[in-house]
């Protein structure tokens, strides 16, 4: 049958109608509750649910900033190592998110439980640092800050980067 | 190829196969919604709202699809639906490749892997499935027949 008949038929318009009818409700039902926190503000950060992930955050440059002269949290880099070898901020941790993906899970000894952990990744649109997250959050981690800023904003603010005396949470 | 095209088993194991791909696509989505809201924000085309909507829409649009196309309810017209989406598909992903964004398909949740020209051509095969299927004038073990069979 010509893809030209096939178009201009009544009853495959039909059908395609019924088609997104019966999906638009079947989702609207099944998700009603997803929508209403969705139109109440919530996910408007990123698309992480408190439930999923208690206790996961994300924080300001200001924020960040009052953390690390705090000394309080431990800053995580989840970038690749060679980025974090070109300059981190002074006194994080590297763990590379590839790595953990890799089954290198011996880099989780480095992480203590009973602090804030400031996690961090390129700035911009990266991904990792929020996947970190919440694999640390799967692993029971409980006070996550992702600093969604990243390593563009500090550097951007002539924050100290690595190779500076003064190191956080000692 | 023309008797190959037309012959009815070939045609119902066709509905099976690609009605059976697209409704195990969208259970992966429909079971972590929010998982495939960042999967379509990482393709950097539209926003937030846009992103959450069409992550919540679009794998009820395939489940439904797949089903009818299995079923044989609306034949013609899942296949239209299921084609649609796959050029739909198609362009996202070269267009993506373009601009040189490196982010995983989304396809199948948890799963999905890299969107490159290996999923283009995978998504180029399932479009001429579904091509064969909206084309052909088979009419056989469908839930509801087409009005005019050829």
């Amino acid at each position: 049958m010509p893809l030209k008949r096939i178009l201009t038929e009544r009853e495959t318009w039909r059908g395609v109608l019924v088609i997104l009818g019966l999906s638009f409700m079947l989702s609207a039902v099944v998700n009603f509750g997803l929508i209403k926190r969705f139109m109440a503000g919530e996910f408007r950060q990123a698309f992480v649910s408190p439930d999923r992930h208690p206790g996961l955050v994300f924080v300001s440059l200001a924020e960040t900033e009052d953390l690390w002269h705090s000394g309080l949290a431990v800053f995580i880099d989840s970038r690749a190592a060679a980025d974090f070898a070109r300059g981190h901020i002074p006194g994080a941790i590297s763990v590379p998110l590839e790595e953990i993906k890799r089954g290198n899970l011996s880099l989780l000894e480095k992480i203590p439980r009973d602090r804030p952990l400031v996690i961090y990744c390129e700035g911009g649109d990266c991904q990792t640092s929020l996947l970190l997250a919440e694999f640390l959050s799967e692993q029971g981690y409980r006070d996550l800050r992702v600093f969604s800023g990243g390593w563009t904003e500090w550097t951007g603010t002539g924050m100290p980067v690595s190779g500076e005396d003064e190191k956080p949470g000692k | 190829m023309k008797n190959l095209v037309n012959n009815k088993l070939i045609l119902l194991l066709l509905r099976i196969v690609v009605g059976g791909i697209f409704i195990l696509a969208a259970v992966t989505k429909i079971a972590d919604p929010l998982s495939f809201a960042r999967d379509v924000k990482n393709y950097r085309l539209v926003g937030q709202t846009l992103s959450f909507f069409t992550a919540i829409t679009l794998p009820w649009i395939e489940l439904v699809a797949g089903v009818f196309l299995i079923a044989g309810f609306f034949p013609r017209s899942s296949a239209l639906v299921v084609s649609g989406l796959l050029v739909f598909f198609i362009l996202l992903v070269t267009v993506t490749i373009i601009r040189g964004i490196d982010v995983t398909c989304g396809c199948f949740g948890t799963f999905s892997r890299k969107a490159d020209l290996w999923l283009i051509f995978e998504d180029t095969v399932w479009l001429v499935m579904a091509m064969v299927l909206l084309l052909s004038p088979g009419n056989d073990f469908c839930l509801l027949k087409r009005s005019r069979k050829q």
